[in-house]
């Protein structure tokens, strides 16, 4: 989130993988990128949307290319299915697609966590967010990591501080549960936290 | 793309076609229990009306479940006269939540069925996969363990291949060479294009079984 007055740049993010390089001792470990579309219901009637959902969020992730995720946060409602599953919405011609948002940048290893640091780019090109992904390896169980990730997350922030970034990162929580995820962690709790993550940062961006 | 065609047989010939089909492809059967869910978008989805289909494998220990779109055939003089229907199909293996998530998205339940039977799957100039089932409704909603025949005695069997805009001649031309092996037992022809049954079905099944040493019960 950057400071108020401060408009967001490529400079931040640069600045933001610097720390993850110099400050924490990252090695580079390649690119990552991450597509979100927003769908709308076509409709034969504009002014009766009735009890269709407003929108549908499609999730491709960069670590599962073979699968699509469909997430209806009114439902609270997560569907995993093949990559094979944009192209049926596509032919079905029922939901379009109407925003495309690119979340892009490195991913670097420190020990046991995996770090990405990316920008969040809509198809106009205008950056509209920073974020970061941390993943700790060793464990796949969301309460017995909790502790390590928000420890990590604390000397994110006193890093950061320490350059004078102008912003700081906020702990996105989503309520995995809603969704009918269990504690063992999958590629569907990355996608909730995705969708979790643009729910807040358009907040933001409003306020 | 898929290029497919169907035929229907009697259920008293279906050994006999098994039998055959053995022979021909070399490989194992499998058994085939899926409860398909035709689904259709509500009244103001879409500036066009869709529909999908929504299956579940009953046949593996553990349920699993695809969501297919079919399209439009293939059409134009060329296809006017090949006898194999060439037609756009995407499909994706999906969470087992799908009936509730297409639901949501304002779907609607046109019909069920309950497919029964069994499947070959194998290579012979093309991925062929033929399927003999008899297809069972449901007398009430999703209740697969009380279905019934919707045609008693008759069964429907299906050659499907999948193709590609570049090869999908050299997949006709297989399916339909294919197709002349079982032409004794079955007309097979584009979904739609009803050819009935084969009146020397009979004869052909008795000797089938004859040389096969099977008997009929």
């Amino acid at each position: 989130m950057p400071n108020q007055g401060v408009t967001l740049t490529t400079q931040i993010l640069t600045e933001a993988c610097q720390c993850v390089e110099s400050q924490l001792g990252g090695a580079k470990d390649g690119r990552w990128k991450t597509a979100l579309t927003y769908y709308r219901p076509a409709l034969r009637e504009a002014s009766a949307s009735g009890d269709l959902p407003r929108e549908l969020l499609g999730v491709a992730l960069h670590d599962q290319l073979g699968s699509y995720y469909f997430l209806l946060r009114a439902h609270r409602l997560i569907l995993q299915a093949d990559s094979s599953m944009q192209a049926l919405m596509d032919k079905l011609q029922s939901y379009k697609p109407r925003v495309v948002l690119n979340f892009e940048g490195f991913q670097y290893r420190l020990g046991d966590f995996q770090v990405r640091v990316g920008k969040c780019v809509p198809s106009s090109e205008v950056l509209r967010g920073i974020m970061m992904e941390v993943e700790y390896l060793p464990l796949s169980s969301i309460e017995k990591s909790r502790q390590i990730l928000e420890d990590f997350f604390d000397i994110w922030q006193d890093t950061v501080k320490k350059r004078s970034l102008p912003g700081h990162f906020i702990l996105v929580e989503p309520n995995f549960a809603d969704y009918g995820l269990q504690d063992h962690y999958t590629p569907q709790h990355t996608a909730v936290q995705y969708a979790t993550c643009m729910t807040q940062l358009m907040a933001a961006v409003r306020n | 793309m898929e290029c497919v065609v169907q035929g229907i047989i009697e259920s008293q010939h279906v050994e006999a076609l098994q039998i055959l089909l053995q022979g021909l492809c070399g490989v194992p059967k499998e058994r085939v229990r899926v409860h398909e869910l035709c689904l259709k978008s509500g009244p103001n989805l879409g500036v066009v009306p869709s529909e999908v289909r929504l299956l579940c494998d009953l046949a593996q220990p553990t349920p699993s479940w695809t969501v297919r779109h079919v399209g439009g055939a293939m059409r134009g003089a060329g296809a006017e006269q090949i006898s194999v229907l060439v037609r756009t199909i995407v499909e994706s293996k999906v969470g087992h939540n799908v009936l509730r998530f297409f639901y949501s998205l304002g779907y609607k339940l046109d019909h069920e069925l309950l497919k029964e039977g069994f499947v070959f799957r194998f290579q012979r100039g093309a991925q062929i996969t033929v399927t003999v089932t008899s297809a069972n409704k449901m007398p009430k909603l999703y209740a697969t363990d009380e279905a019934v025949p919707v045609t008693p005695g008759i069964q429907l069997v299906e050659i499907t291949a999948p193709a590609a805009a570049e090869n999908y001649s050299e997949v006709v031309a297989a399916v339909s060479s294919f197709c002349e092996y079982l032409a004794p037992l079955l007309h097979l022809s584009k979904p739609g294009v009803s050819m009935g049954i084969v009146p020397t079905a009979a004869a052909a099944a008795a000797s089938l079984m004859s040389n096969s040493g099977a008997k009929t019960l």
